[in-house]
């Protein structure tokens, strides 16, 4: 996005917002100020989805609803209660809010196919509602709104540019979305909803305002189209054919970005006048809607303004050489911090785990198991595949949830925490299989992680100076600063370990749990891994290392504590861990010795 | 009582045909992980194709099932391979906004082929029914019933007697480990989805004869499936099944206690309470992506 304001196609929104601006001045044709009005309130309409959909990464079949509810709320006041229809406007906006409120409620614990199916469901309930309460709705029939009292000669300018100014206002919001914490926030949860939870990021509120602010710019948009129409009716108004337009406008546009909603929609609206005048309506429009849907899901997935300028951004850096095979060495750059205090002393449990389960069916992946991480050790958790390794890392992280048995942590009972609340306490974790939000940049990866949560973080800058400096000193303690502005999915797996690293570190974590820091990367970066990790230990960050490494492990961790079939079997030192029968049977084998320990210096 | 015993007989009658139609649609996202919302518009394909062999031949339309089947089971192939291949790796929006199109593309066809009126398979049998006492079976509803259950029956036989039966489920179950004991998961895939459609085919002749349709009503349709999916675990055969049962029965309990034209409402409400108290379905115990915390 930012790339396009330097271009000279940064102009192009600056000319078209005039040209819009100043139309009705210069033709007083109301078959373009029609088309242009229903333009702009699917322009609208689009830039609302964007938030939830290009943002958060929700996709919502349900849009019209809220269209619907605003439309209503205005014909509905203006006609019982009285009134400018107007002025009703905001309280549409409130009303779409509301309902979108009520959807986010019942969406808490549903995401990909089923919230789907829930904005359907939404939508065809909504209407079967506005259908079936006559006596409120006078049904199928519809409703008639007040005849505007401006003057005719002023045509409908007051639609006009009441919806211009909604419009302003909505890809201003976008705007400002897009550069704070809310919309990295709403970006990282697209990118991986229980990863965000794991670094900090509240995602019930995060989700529900996003929810929120769509429902209040959809109200409003419904209510000056349905002023506009001057007349609603449940099977116009509730159409799910509107909602495939916002869509259509969206994605075709650009989901996620600033300026391509509003393409669609200037794209899209003609289209749809074409079809309703040539083509008769009805079943042209669902030919075209249809067809030119397909066409944008298999062959413009991305649509036009990440297209064209991914092009273009790709004509500019031809020839120069990419980062990705770049050498990862050099010494150590220890950055100056210190972890926040904990409430317990060195050597007493900072984390402690008991009596733990968790049963998939039948498996019995953690099954009554105890154990605790001593304030300033560097402790291992190892076992054979299959033992419950990562299950309990996924408990004690918040990622699932136990059947039963307590986590403690620094003195608190967190395992009915959500994620983000643990992460907020200071627990920081990586996963096995890394998991970096892979559209966005290894800069913006480490920014990304929030160490609490305060109503005015949402509207704090994605980016304030502190942090990009403390991210960037983060990067260069890994050696990963030259890839910043690289996305996070083009960096190979071991330099994804790295960022991972760097990103957690953001949290200022008391314990930081590894999951294989040293799986499935080269030996030169084993080595520097161990040495991190003990460097940062050295000043006060505990850690919980899950490693089939052994040389790694036996040489870095003390305490090393022992899984077999869910359950800790055994606890101590290297020494003692490593000739102990019950080990040696469950896990390491009775030809085990340990030459040499390497990833140790 | 009686009106009690009636509403539930139609009920069950009803849901034993719902849960033919639904049958198609957990299997395909069972496999693939796609929600087929082109679903009710195959239905409603097929009950105009039944109409059509209807009226130009006198075919008996739960006869006709004998073609509407291979029928649908073509088309469905021919799609796989031709669209939904491409976008079986997708994300969810990918997958949902692309059947989603194709069934506007389908409604506009059949409103250019059939007209957008309502047509209604009308056979000698259509508004007869069993006296037993005092409740009445209508005699539609109960063949039709009949015939759903007896493909739901071959359906079963299929999946749980034969090798490419026993390759969908074990693909549904757990895709990686059905590649790994020679399971072609790609093939699969397009099996299920042509044997997903060809349900639809046998799903949409009954509903010619139950129901008066148009191009428009696949909305229907799709919110009935959908709600009898999530409601029974989506992904779950029996799930669907028993699903169904509880729609069609709370269908005609709605109708019978609050009125009939809340009775659309019930798979939306379903859908509503399900997601908000128990999202993975009575019958979806496995641990699903798709299901947070």
């Amino acid at each position: 996005m930012t790339r396009i304001f330097r271009s000279p196609w940064a102009l192009l929104p600056v000319v078209g917002g005039i040209v819009l601006f100043t139309f009705p001045f210069f033709s007083d044709d109301l078959f373009w100020q029609n088309m242009l009005i229903l333009s702009m309130v699917f322009a609208i309409g689009a830039v609302g989805l964007n938030i939830i959909t290009g943002f958060a990464g929700y996709v919502s079949l349900g849009q019209a609803a809220f269209l619907g509810v605003g439309a209503y709320t205005v014909g509905l006041g203006a006609l019982k209660i009285g009134g400018d229809p107007f002025l009703w406007v905001p309280v549409a906006g409130v009303a779409g809010g509301l309902i979108a409120m009520l959807m986010g409620l019942v969406a808490m614990r549903t995401r990909g196919h089923s919230f789907v199916i829930l904005t359907i469901a939404m939508l065809f309930l909504l209407q079967l509602i506005a259908i079936n309460w006559d006596s409120l709705t006078n049904g199928t029939q519809g409703i008639s709104l007040p005849i505007p009292t401006w003057d005719v000669a002023y045509q409908y300018w007051p639609f006009y540019y009441a919806l211009f100014a909604l419009l302003a206002l909505s890809v201003l919001l976008t705007w400002q979305i897009r550069r704070t914490k809310f919309g990295m926030g709403l970006i990282a949860m697209r990118e991986d909803e229980d990863k965000a939870s794991t670094v900090g990021v509240n995602t019930p509120v995060y989700k529900m305002l996003g929810f929120v602010l769509s429902g209040v710019l959809l109200g409003m948009a419904g209510g000056i189209y349905a002023y506009y129409l001057a007349f609603i009716d449940p099977r116009g108004m509730f159409s799910i054919l509107i909602s495939v337009q916002i869509i259509l406008c969206m994605l075709l546009g650009g989901r996620g970005t600033l300026w391509g909603p509003v393409l669609g929609a200037f794209l899209v609206e003609p289209l749809n006048e074409l079809a309703n005048q040539e083509g008769g309506g009805g079943n042209t429009r669902l030919l075209i809607f249809g067809g030119l849907m397909m066409l944008v899901v298999l062959f413009l997935p991305k649509g036009i303004i990440p297209t064209v300028s991914e092009r273009l951004l790709a004509r500019r850096q031809r020839g120069k050489a990419g980062l990705v095979g770049a050498r990862v060495d050099g010494p150590l750059v220890v950055p100056d911090r210190t972890p926040p205090a904990t409430s317990v002393k060195a050597g007493e449990p900072l984390l402690e785990v008991k009596g733990l389960k968790k049963h998939f069916g039948g498996v019995k992946a953690v099954d009554d198991c105890s154990f605790s991480v001593p304030q300033g050790s560097i402790t291992a958790l190892i076992g054979p595949n299959g033992s419950g390794k990562t299950t309990a890392f996924n408990l004690i992280g918040g990622t699932m949830r136990a059947d039963a048995g307590e986590v403690w942590f620094d003195g608190r009972r967190i395992d009915r925490m959500p994620a983000y609340r643990r992460a907020h306490l200071g627990l920081g974790r990586t996963f096995q299989i890394t998991r970096l939000f892979r559209e966005m940049s290894v800069l913006e990866n480490v920014v990304a992680p929030l160490r609490d949560f305060t109503p005015g973080q949402l509207n704090r800058r994605a980016f304030s100076g502190d942090e990009a400096d403390k991210a960037m000193e983060l990067l260069a303690f890994v050696g990963m600063e030259r890839f910043r502005d690289m996305k996070a999915g083009e960096l190979s797996y071991g330099q994804q370990k790295l960022v991972e690293l760097a990103q957690v570190l953001m949290l200022d974590p008391k314990l930081i749990m590894l999951d294989e820091p040293a799986g499935g990367i080269n030996p030169t970066l084993i080595e520097r891994m161990g040495e991190m990790i003990r460097t940062l230990n050295s000043q006060g960050t505990t850690f919980l290392i899950v490693e089939h490494n052994m040389p790694f492990v036996l040489g870095l961790c003390d305490p090393v504590l022992v899984l077999a079939q869910g359950r800790c079997i055994c606890e101590g030192t290297p020494d003692r861990v490593q000739s102990d029968p019950r080990v040696l049977d469950a896990y390491l084998g009775d030809d085990f010795t340990l030459d040499q320990p390497v990833g140790v210096s | 009582m009686t009106e009690f015993l009636q509403a539930l007989i139609l009920g069950l009658l009803i849901g034993g045909v719902y849960a033919l139609l639904a049958s198609g649609l957990t299997l395909i996202f069972g496999v693939m992980n796609v929600i087929n919302v082109a679903h009710g518009v195959f239905i409603i394909a097929a009950a105009f194709i039944t109409w059509s062999l209807w009226r130009a031949t006198g075919i008996d339309p739960l006869a006709s099932i004998l073609i509407t089947t291979p029928m649908m089971f073509a088309v469905g192939w021919v799609l796989y391979v031709t669209t939904v291949k491409r976008i079986a790796k997708a994300p969810p929006s990918s997958s949902v906004l692309l059947t989603f199109a194709l069934a506007l593309v389908i409604e506009g066809i059949l409103g250019i082929v059939w007209g957008n009126t309502s047509h209604a398979v009308r056979t000698a049998y259509f508004d007869q029914s069993f006296d037993l006492g005092s409740i009445f079976l209508p005699k539609a509803a109960f063949y039709g019933c009949l015939v759903a259950v007896a493909v739901l029956a071959a359906l079963y036989v299929f999946l749980n007697r034969t090798w490419t039966g026993r390759a969908i489920r074990a693909a549904a179950i757990n895709p990686q480990g059905a590649r790994l004991v020679g399971v072609n998961v790609a093939a699969v895939a397009a099996m299920t989805f042509a044997v997903g459609i060809a349900v639809t085919g046998a799903g949409g002749s009954i509903v010619s004869v139950l129901y008066p349709f148009l191009p428009g009503s696949h909305y229907v349709w799709i919110s009935r499936t959908l709600g009898i999916i999530v409601l029974g675990g989506m992904g779950s055969l029996p799930g669907a099944v028993v699903g169904a049962l509880i729609l069609g029965v709370g269908e005609t309990m709605t109708t019978t206690y609050i009125g009939p034209e809340w009775a659309t409402a019930v798979p939306f409400v379903l859908i509503f309470v399900v997601l908000l108290l128990r999202p993975q379905g009575l019958m979806g115990a496995r641990l699903r992506e798709d299901v947070a915390l």
